[in-house]
């Protein structure tokens, strides 16, 4: 027993439940819409959009939410919203270190920081109820798209070109007067002039189907399928490896490791050019700002014992690059921009001589690191060992020696000097590098007798090395971007085709020496009627465009 | 769609995967700061000696994994307290385990000699696991149960009776 009631035209052809105009001839099938003149809706040709159960399940349940076209709207709006709140304060994401958001929110703005992190809105494209949106947008933008363009693309597929009277005179555009002469003959001289403005003509002895871009009805479905491919690579960003935004902070000289990856940069010197005064306008003048800032950089890949904790790793320079503001080294995806810069004078590494007071001569100089120092080295005779380090020396309330931080801020080593003339144990002697700490701490006076028998210095500014900057350089992957593109791209392809061209289709039948012509587009109707009574101008028959319209006969 | 039911399934199926995918990645990102209830990530560090370990090894036994530097005065500070809670609680299965927060070998030797550490000091590089692990703060303590679970994270020093009652706890929870 068939559940689905089917609808029978007078012209004989059945028609599933739920269509408003006939699929083969058009006539209006409710006995209501038959009965009035109004022009006729015709969306999806009258076709019935979705087939009208009795009981819908839960399946056809969610499929109706999600092809309902109020619901889209609705869940735009709602994400237009979330999207804006996301943007009054800055989101944690924008901070390259934020160690304690709920802080700093309470503090920078107040209690509407404190309102704005509580409600998670600090992550607002993270969260889960955003994506959550997202994904219903997509969902929605297949099921809507998919219920609608195959009942289009069968009612375009299977146009029958003698339509039913009502059908014809109900349309947008309307034309019906007399004929002289043979009608068939009249219609096969209409449709060459048709022709000639480009419209694809059927004919069937005394009725005419042309048509003209049906391809632009199909615009809005390859927009939408653009949009999904744009949601889609945009969700490629959550494969491993295919999406980086880190920050990496390098003195000069140092290498340091992109985390999550194999490769290492190094920065090789970062150096920032000022405007000069000429350069500058009046009311600048005398002030610092930077024209140009460029870090030489260097990246490694790692090529053997890249996990092993226990050894180095070894590795192979692959790029390198002077990176500035715009410019970054571009490696197999792996983009370094120059970010931000902060003045932080540090010592990188220092080559002080051995001067053994006894017999007054030196020796050296030897190479001395502030980070990871070696553990011993050969001054001439001499061998020193390193015991101690101290990266920012001060002294605890007990008086002993601690170190403040790991950065090198006031370096201070402690090595034991053994060699000729000296105990088998060595002398122990601490060295500062730098001698506003050696003043400060009293080097000498620590050191004691050894301070007698030796003394570690620089001999000339040459042998200090430091870092004046510390340069930021902004680590970035993105693989998923042509492929953003791409559903960009066939965003844009479908609109113009949707926006640019439109679809327009003329009927008409010749019963008794009358000729009764209708025509219909989805867009542009002042356009169609131009164009109708240009034709009709054509083939004999003069009318003012105004008086095809159809539209303003509605009450 | 009337006649194509199971491609209605078929779409809606695939809606719930790309869509849950998605959801769930938005779960995990925000998962950086560790809590009461995570597992730790791995970590894979070597010791004073050289060799490497890796937090797998310590499954199986209640752990106590804590993050400190020679810089710091309350890791200092709190160092004699977790070596006597070792030795007290170390028959009983108890672990502790020292990461140091990347600084120098020889450092880290001196000190612990100073101090007379005698459980194991795994030493960080390049602020690796600290990241990995989220710290704001030093000390951090994380007391984790013998599934490998975190059931407390604790910032600052800790005192041997502050230990003590975590300890007692995370046996009993065996």
């Amino acid at each position: 027993m068939a559940l689905i009631q089917n609808t029978k035209c007078e012209c004989g052809h059945q028609n599933p439940a739920g269509t408003v105009l006939c699929e083969a001839c058009g006539k209006p099938l409710d006995e209501e819409l038959a009965a009035s003149d109004s022009v006729l809706e015709m969306r999806y040709d009258g076709m019935a959009r979705r087939s009208q159960k009795p009981k819908p399940n839960l399946i056809d349940r969610v499929w109706n939410f999600f092809s309902s076209v109020k619901v889209a709207v609705w869940l735009i709006i709602i994400t237009l919203i979330a999207a804006a709140l996301g943007t009054v304060f800055p989101q944690e994401s924008a901070f390259v270190n934020l160690t304690d958001p709920a802080a700093y929110y309470r503090e920078t703005y107040g209690t509407a920081g404190a309102v704005y992190y509580a409600l998670g809105l600090t992550r607002t494209f993270e969260s889960w109820w955003f994506i959550t949106l997202l994904v219903m947008i997509g969902a929605s933008l297949v099921i809507c798209s998919l219920d609608r363009v195959l009942p289009l693309y069968r009612a375009l597929t299977r146009q029958q070109v003698r339509k039913h009277l009502q059908f014809i005179t109900r349309q947008q555009v309307v034309y019906v007067g007399p004929i002289e002469g043979d009608p068939e003959a009249w219609t096969a001289k209409f449709a060459e002039v048709l022709r000639r403005r480009r419209f694809k003509v059927r004919t069937d002895g005394t009725a005419l189907l042309a048509e003209k871009n049906r391809f632009s009805r199909w615009g809005p479905y390859v927009l939408h399928i653009g949009l999904i491919v744009f949601l889609l690579a945009v969700l490629t960003r959550g494969i491993p490896g295919w999406y980086m935004d880190e920050y990496v902070g390098l003195d000069d000289g140092e290498l340091e490791q992109i985390p999550r990856t194999n490769y290492f940069v190094k920065s090789l010197g970062f150096s920032v050019e000022l405007y000069s005064d000429e350069e500058m306008p009046e009311h600048l003048k005398g002030e610092l700002r930077p024209k140009q800032f460029t870090t030489r950089a260097v990246l490694y890949e790692c090529v053997a014992w890249c996990d092993d904790v226990t050894r180095q790793p070894e590795l192979r320079e692959v790029a390198a690059h002077d990176i500035q503001v715009n410019s970054p080294l571009s490696y197999k995806g792996l983009r370094l921009y120059q970010y931000d810069f902060a003045e932080q004078p540090r010592l990188i590494s220092v080559r002080p001589t051995l001067i053994d007071k006894r017999t007054g001569r030196s020796y050296g100089p030897f190479e001395l690191p502030m980070r990871h120092p070696p553990l011993t080295y050969s001054v001439g005779p001499f061998t020193l060992e390193l015991r101690d380090s101290f990266p920012e020396f001060s002294l605890d309330e007990n008086g002993e020696p601690v170190t403040l931080s790991r950065e090198p801020n006031a370096p201070a080593f402690v090595f034991v000097i053994k060699g000729p003339g000296l105990p088998e144990d060595g002398v122990p002697y601490l060295y500062f590098p730098r001698e506003v700490d050696r003043q400060r701490f009293g080097q000498d006076r620590i050191n004691g007798e050894a301070a007698e028998l030796f003394d570690i210095r620089v001999e000339s500014m040459e042998d200090v090395e430091f870092s004046t900057y510390t340069s930021y350089l902004n680590v970035r992957v993105d693989r998923g971007m042509p492929y953003v593109w791409t559903g960009a791209a066939i965003s844009m392809i479908g609109l113009l085709m949707g926006i640019y061209w439109n679809h327009r289709r003329i009927w008409l039948r010749i019963d008794d020496g009358v000729l009764s012509l209708g025509a219909h587009t989805n867009k542009n109707t002042y356009g169609l009627r131009a164009e109708v009574a240009a034709a009709l101008a054509k083939a004999g028959i003069v009318v003012d465009a105004k008086s095809l319209d159809n539209r303003r006969k509605e009450s | 769609m009337r006649r194509h039911k199971s491609v209605q399934y078929l779409i809606l199926a695939v809606m719930l995967l790309v869509g849950g995918y998605a959801v769930g990645r938005s779960f995990a990102s925000s998962g950086d700061v560790l809590r009461p209830g995570d597992k730790p990530p791995s970590f894979r560090l070597a010791d004073l000696k050289g060799e490497a370990h890796t937090l797998e090894e310590y499954a199986g036994n209640p752990l106590i994994l804590n993050f400190w530097g020679t810089f710091c005065p309350p890791c200092r500070e709190e160092m004699p307290a977790l070596q006597q809670q070792y030795e007290a609680w170390k028959d009983r299965g108890l672990q502790v385990v020292g990461i140091n927060l990347s600084e120098d070998r020889h450092r880290v030797e001196n000190f612990i000699r100073r101090i007379g550490v005698g459980f194991p000091i795994l030493l960080d590089t390049d602020r690796r696991t600290e990241r990995a692990f989220g710290l704001r703060e030093y000390p951090t303590t994380y007391f984790i149960d013998a599934n490998g679970v975190i059931r407390q994270i604790v910032s600052g020093p800790l005192t041997i009776e502050e230990i003590d009652e975590r300890v007692k706890s995370l046996l009993d929870g065996v």
